[in-house]
This record gives structure tokens, C-alpha cells and sequence, in this order.
């Protein structure tokens, strides 16, 4: 597979493998990932088929940066660090959105449900927001491209779809997924030993309330 | 102790950020203008991971128990103890002495070291307050704050750093990384035009009007960003990336802002111009030692 090393700035590096979501490209990001931190170089940000690589450039010259990380991508095979978990997601359909996603779908809104919480996902990667999980695949009778005009609002703990993705807004904010239902679940809590309540690898189902 | 007698519009207490926390999708945080931070800190002879205040707006008035060293510093701010001293000074303040901070019509953020640093508890690994996810909280009239040992004698007083050129509205980028998404025309657009700071802009970011910078693709599979990158939404208008910014985004990054610059267009006021010049990595890197080296030569 091919692998591209680009400048993000001077204090950073943009690797990209390939440019499609599969669950063993996002995995193989995240051993990227997890080796450039193991190697104290900084921070990183894995994602569905790249991961950014921060580093101090006056601590570790830019071009050497470039030959690790190159070499590094070269040698990450997609393991799973942690152990998958399979988290259950108590899920009330009522989602603002949730009739019109079905019509769009050609699914009854029963049809829908089932389709929703009847399959397991995998946690692709975390951002957006503190919390926010990018989970997929759904199933691809379900048609919801992100709305044109994105939510002012959108409230924390609501179900939404995407793509052929799912998710659950941890925080009130703006948002441009579709809306099919909502969990009493805390999705982001500074004051929990792991504030996020999903992570990268875990599997995850949604039961219907 | 710290004692804040009036809080500004909006005073946070700030580190380096957040960064241990970006795979949970926790922006980093940290000040807008990191270079303005690292300027205060290393005024009052602080560790660049030690906490500072960030100031929105004014009046921001204070008092600490015992005798510090304090520099404030950012766009357009000045100190008034016994008399008016400027920014980017450090200063000798006695034990109780009454300071406040004089913000300029041209402020925007401005930053409080004191020596010892603020020492608040840390929240996920960093004292960098996130309102949003209410890591950490605005601060408010009549609060106390923890500051660490003085390490630092009163002779440190009157050292200064040079501020960076706040009035000029060109700042450097280093293309990419998804420069491809864009025709040569549309970077031509890019690196010649002068745009506008839009009022909606924040510690997220700093959004700017003028012409239309138009990617042939509108959106990428989302990635992982930084503060500094240049987003190009499918409207065309610019967004620069600033602390407060998502973990990851879903629009082409046309180019980015050199870390030594990136306080700079924080700093840039609504309606102000900012123009993008390209610079090869090389010179970003030399910018950041220069800075270096001017906190150097004053530690």
C-alpha cells in the first residue's frame, strides 16, 4: 500500500495511506500512531487513513522526522493494541431526523431501527469533540448524507448517522449528522479515570429502549 | 496566592495545552498567541510549561500575597502599578500591591506570568482551560489562585523582549499538506490575496472574508489537525485554526501558519487585513530557534 510523509507546518508530519475508510487501514493508523508516541517524539492523531505525527523541530530535525515516520509507517502492521470491548449503547429512537432518514432510506422507521441497533460497530477513531467517536459501517440501506445546512444545536447524547457512520454527540454543539435518537449515556467525563467512554478499537451496539 | 479583583471579559488560566488528550478528541487549548505566552513566562524567569493568565478585554485587576516578578504581554497591553509600564517588561510588584493590566484598543488576547507560575490543579494532564468541555473554568472577581516558589530575584525587573510586529498583516505559511486539492489559480488566489478577519472569530479560530479560494474537491476524509492550518471549506472563505480547535477536520488544509506567526493572526482584530506569504520549512524552523534564542538571552 502506498504511504505519503507531508509537511503539516514545521512542527508537524501528514502520513496518508491510502484514501478510503477500512477498518484495517484505521487500525493499521493507529499502530502509527502508537509507535511515535512510544518513541517520545510527540503526539499523534490517528484518523481513517492518516495520522498526524507532531514533533519539536529543534529537538528532532524536520528531515529526520521524515525518514522515521516513513519508516515507521513501512513497519506498523494493523494490531489491535487493546483488547476490544464491546460496549452496549441504551438507545431511545426519536431523533428529530429519524422519519425522514427512513422515507430517504426506503425503510420503514421500524426498518430503520432494526438496521441500526440490529449490527455491531467498530470505533474508528476519536475528534470533533471531546468524546465524539467515529464508529461505522452502517448498513448501506441507510442513506443519510450530512445535512446541507448543519444545526446550530444539536443536544448532547443524541444518535446520529452519516455516511455510512454513526455516532453520539457528547456535548451540546453545532452538527451536521442526522439526528435518529438519543442515550442518557455520558459519552465525555473530565472526572472519570478514561473520560471518553469509547475508544479507538472498541465494538459497540446500540439496544433499543 | 494570586487574588483577581476584576476579571475582564473573559480571563482563563492557560499552559503550553493540552496535548496528551488528542486522540479522545480534546482540542489542545494553550494560549491563542503561543509566542506572546512563551514571551510572558520567560520574563518572569518561568519554565515554558508553567500557567499563565489569558486576558480577553479589560478591566483585569489583581493583587498577589507576596512579592513577584510579573510581565504581561500580547497586542497592544501595558501594566499599571505606581506608574504605567509597558508590556513586555518584567516588573517588580510588592506583596498586596494593586496591579492592573491596561488593554489597548488593538488588544485582543493578552498574557499574565507571574513568577512561580499559576499552579492550579492540573485537569487530563494540563492546566489549560477548555470552556467548551468545561475543562477548567473562566475565572472570576474575587478568586485565589495557587502560584509556585519565587525562583527569581526582584533584579530580574526591567529585562524585556522585543513584541512581534502586530500592525503588519503579512504572515508566513508553509504549503500543504493537502495543497493538491487545489488548482495552481486557486493557490495563486491564496497567496495573493489580502482577506478580512471576520467578527465570528475565536479562540477555535480566526475566519476570514475576501475572495473565494475554491478546492476541486470539497471535502477529505476527515483527518487529524493543528492549530495554524488553513481550512478551506466549500464556501471558500479561509479558517485559520487557533488552540481551541477540533482534534480532527473534514476540510482540505491548503496550507499552514508557521508556529513563530501563528500568534500573530490570533491577534489580528475583526475587519483587520491578513495576506499569506510561502516560506520553505527551513525558515519556520529558524524563526522558532531565533525566538529561543531571544528568551535565552534574558533567562
Amino acid at each position: 500500500m502506498s504511504i505519503s510523509v507531508r509537511e503539516f507546518g514545521e512542527s508537524a508530519l501528514l502520513v496518508e495511506i491510502g484514501d478510503r475508510i477500512d477498518e484495517s487501514i484505521v487500525s493499521r493508523c493507529r499502530a502509527i500512531a502508537d509507535a511515535w508516541e512510544a518513541a517520545g517524539h510527540g503526539a499523534a492523531i490517528p484518523a481513517y487513513a492518516s495520522v498526524v505525527l507532531r514533533f519539536d523541530p529543534l529537538r528532532l530535525d524536520p528531515r529526520e522526522a521524515e525518514r522515521e515516520a516513513f519508516g515507521l509507517s513501512q513497519r506498523a502492521i494493523a494490531i489491535a493494541t487493546v483488547p476490544a470491548r464491546t460496549i452496549e449503547i441504551p438507545t431511545r429512537y426519536d431523533g428529530p431526523d429519524l422519519e425522514a432518514t427512513a422515507r430517504s432510506s426506503g425503510l420503514s422507521v421500524d426498518e430503520l431501527v432494526a438496521a441500526h441497533a440490529g449490527r455491531e460497530y467498530r470505533v474508528f477513531f476519536l475528534g470533533f469533540l471531546p468524546g465524539f467517536a467515529y464508529c461505522g459501517m452502517l448498513d448501506p440501506r441507510i442513506v443519510a448524507p450530512r445535512l446541507e445546512r448543519p444545526r446550530e444545536r444539536v443536544l448532547a447524547g443524541a444518535v446520529a448517522v452519516a455516511d455510512g457512520q454513526t455516532a453520539v454527540y457528547p456535548f451540546d454543539s453545532p452538527g451536521g449528522w442526522r439526528l435518529i435518537g438519543h442515550t442518557e449515556l455520558v459519552m465525555f467525563d473530565p472526572a472519570r479515570q478514561e473520560p471518553a467512554l469509547l475508544r479507538a478499537g472498541d465494538r459497540i451496539r446500540f439496544v433499543r429502549l | 496566592m494570586i487574588r483577581i479583583i476584576s476579571a475582564a471579559l473573559r480571563a482563563t488560566v492557560q499552559d503550553r495545552g493540552r496535548f496528551g488528550q488528542l486522540r479522545a478528541g480534546v482540542p489542545p487549548s494553550g494560549p491563542a498567541d503561543p509566542f506572546a505566552f512563551a514571551a510572558a513566562n520567560a520574563l518572569v524567569g518561568n519554565d515554558p510549561d508553567a500557567a499563565a493568565i489569558e486576558i480577553v478585554g479589560s478591566p483585569f485587576t489583581f493583587r498577589c500575597d507576596d512579592r513577584r516578578v510579573i510581565a504581561v504581554t500580547g497586542r497592544d497591553v501595558a501594566l499599571r502599578l505606581r506608574d504605567r509600564i509597558a508590556g513586555w517588561t518584567a516588573v517588580f510588584a510588592r506583596a498586596g500591591e494593586e496591579v492592573r493590566i491596561v488593554a489597548g484598543e488593538r488588544s485582543r488576547f493578552g498574557y499574565l506570568a507571574v513568577s512561580g507560575g499559576i499552579t492550579t490543579d492540573t485537569v487530563l494532564g494540563s492546566r489549560a482551560t477548555y470552556l467548551p468541555a468545561r475543562l477548567g473554568r473562566a475565572l472570576q472577581a474575587g478568586d485565589a489562585l495557587p502560584i509556585g516558589a519565587m525562583r527569581v530575584d526582584p533584579t530580574r525587573a526591567g529585562r524585556t523582549l522585543v513584541a512581534p510586529e502586530y500592525q503588519d498583516e503579512q504572515v508566513r505559511a508553509i504549503t500543504g499538506p493537502h495543497a493538491e486539492r487545489f488548482t495552481e489559480e486557486a493557490l495563486a488566489v491564496f497567496l495573493s490575496s489580502t482577506f478580512q478577519v471576520d467578527a465570528s472569530s475565536d479562540r477555535m479560530a480566526t475566519r476570514l472574508g475576501g475572495p473565494d479560494v475554491v478546492a476541486r474537491q470539497g471535502e477529505i476524509l476527515t483527518c487529524g489537525v493543528l492549530a495554524g492550518a488553513v481550512q478551506v471549506p466549500s464556501g471558500g472563505a479561509p479558517i485559520v485554526l487557533l488552540a481551541d480547535h477540533q482534534a480532527t477536520g473534514g476540510y482540505p488544509v491548503i496550507a499552514t501558519i508557521i508556529t513563530a506567526d501563528l500568534g500573530r493572526v490570533a491577534q489580528r482584530l475583526p475587519g483587520e487585513p491578513l495576506r499569506f506569504v510561502r516560506v520553505a520549512r527551513d525558515r519556520a524552523v529558524a524563526a522558532l530557534r531565533d525566538e529561543r534564542r531571544a528568551f535565552a538571552a534574558i533567562a
